[in-house]
């Protein structure tokens, strides 16, 4: 679900802007968020991006480990070379292409919060919305997309058992 | 007798399991998507609504429907690809074909390509299509390996592909009720509403029979996919295998 969620709105801004990803194709970019236990693996192909759970044993590009703090900092719109220079990010890879998976996830419409709060349910996921519905407003096309992507995920929820009461144990693989 | 397969329960020969399961869907094609709100209780299409959610597929994509049946899928994937894209929906049974014709005009689709095919041996070039999909068709399927290599030779570099299909339940108490229903009552109510009590047996025991969900992603992993996913819905009641062919 978390990851589908992310999946859909970046490739839905790809295409709705027409955003050019040839620089970063065929390239597997990991991203751990520290403290929030956040990992995912992005692999660029085909004009799209797929968010995966498992790199299922190919080499990694370029891995990008930060804290939860600087994730913030990240989406508010701090440069990987800023989050460098004060040491709140590691970064194994090249630096520019780590950049443009940033500048991807920056420009989304991705409701953090929301995202976020399916893992935490604490007080970051809010502070993190907040900061990035803050920077998407004004910016966001408004086409209708983010009702389509709502009814898409209500009836996600729906049938996802990791949301079920029945179901708790988290499924996906 | 010379090689066998299952069809349902029963062991036959490799060579009369299509022709088995053509007999199948020639029976229960003019009631197909009557039964499959009965037997599912409409849910079928929250599970269609999370494969076209985990397509990805957008304006100008080349798809394809495998197995399509009555088109549920298609005239979603549709809708999706604009007036660039193409959606054409394959089925091997003639009398699926004609229903899927039927339902797609119902609802006002006419732009979507028709092909009888086996999903064994596909008739398109290598590389055609961005997204290549496969609801409950697989488990119906005699060579299942040699049907997923097809659908990665069709699928172009970074294309994906989807495989809706009946899986392993995760929870006992789940399990066990779903096999009282399988067995006890969507039988019936294939005899009830469908006149056809054998043909909803076949689908209830076809399920069984197919492989669990990690078994599938190793024969997706083996057929030549370099990524596999699975995400289990209702809690294993279904699973949609997604996977990326780079
Ligand atoms: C249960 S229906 C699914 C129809 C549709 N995809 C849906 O989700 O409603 C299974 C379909 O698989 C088709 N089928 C069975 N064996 C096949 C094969 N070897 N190649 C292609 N289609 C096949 C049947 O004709 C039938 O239409």
């Amino acid at each position: 679900m978390f990851r589908l969620a992310i999946e859909k709105t970046l490739n839905h801004m790809i295409n709705a802007n027409n955003i050019d990803i040839e620089h970063i194709d065929n390239k597997i970019i990991s991203l751990k968020v520290e403290e929030i236990d956040l990992s995912l693996f992005f692999l660029c192909m085909n004009s799209r991006v797929f968010v995966l759970d498992k790199p299922q044993n190919k080499k990694i590009d370029v891995s990008i480990v930060m804290n939860k703090a600087a994730f913030l900092s990240m989406l508010k719109g701090s440069t990987i070379e800023e989050l460098i220079e004060g040491e709140e990010i590691e970064i194994n890879g090249n630096i520019k292409t780590a950049q443009q998976l940033a500048d991807l996830l920056v420009s989304s419409s991705i409701d953090i919060e929301d995202l976020i709060s399916q893992y935490t349910g604490d007080i970051v996921a809010h502070q993190l919305g907040r900061a990035f519905r803050q920077l998407k407003e004004g910016s966001l096309k408004n086409d209708g997309s983010i009702i389509n992507n709502l009814k898409d995920e209500i009836t996600t929820a729906l049938i996802a058992p990791s949301r079920s009461r029945f179901f708790k144990r988290r499924v996906s693989k | 007798m010379g090689k066998t397969t299952h069809f349902g329960y029963k062991q036959v020969d490799v060579e009369k399991k299509q022709s088995l399961v053509k007999g199948v869907f020639d029976s229960v094609a003019g009631k197909y998507d009557l039964m499959n709100d009965v037997m599912s209780l409409g849910v079928h299409r929250l599970w269609k609504n999370y494969t076209i959610a985990s397509s990805n597929v957008s304006n100008g994509d080349q798809v394809l429907d495998i197995a399509g049946g009555t088109g549920d899928l298609t005239i979603r994937y549709r809708k999706k690809v604009g007036s660039t894209g193409k959606v054409i929906l394959s089925d091997i049974n003639n009398s699926m074909l004609y229903e899927g014709r039927k339902n797609l005009l119902n609802h006002g689709v006419i732009d979507v390509d028709f092909v009888q095919a086996n999903a064994e041996s596909l008739p398109f070039k290598d590389n055609t299509f961005d997204c290549v999909s496969i609801a409950f068709g697989l488990r119906n399927v005699t060579d299942k390996d040699a049907a997923l290599k097809q659908m990665c030779r069709v699928l172009k570099k970074g294309g994906t592909l989807l495989i809706l299909e009946f899986s392993k339940v995760e929870n006992q108490m789940l399990e066990k009720a779903y096999d009282f229903y399988s067995f006890n009552l969507i039988p019936k109510f294939g005899d009830f509403f469908a006149n056809d009590e054998d043909s909803y047996q076949y689908l209830a025991e076809s399920i069984r029979k197919h492989p669990n969900q990690e078994t599938l992603k190793t024969m997706v992993l083996d057929a030549g996919f370099e990524f596999c996913e699975y995400h289990n819905l209702t809690g294993g009641i279904v699973a949609l295998h997604k996977a990326i062919k780079a």
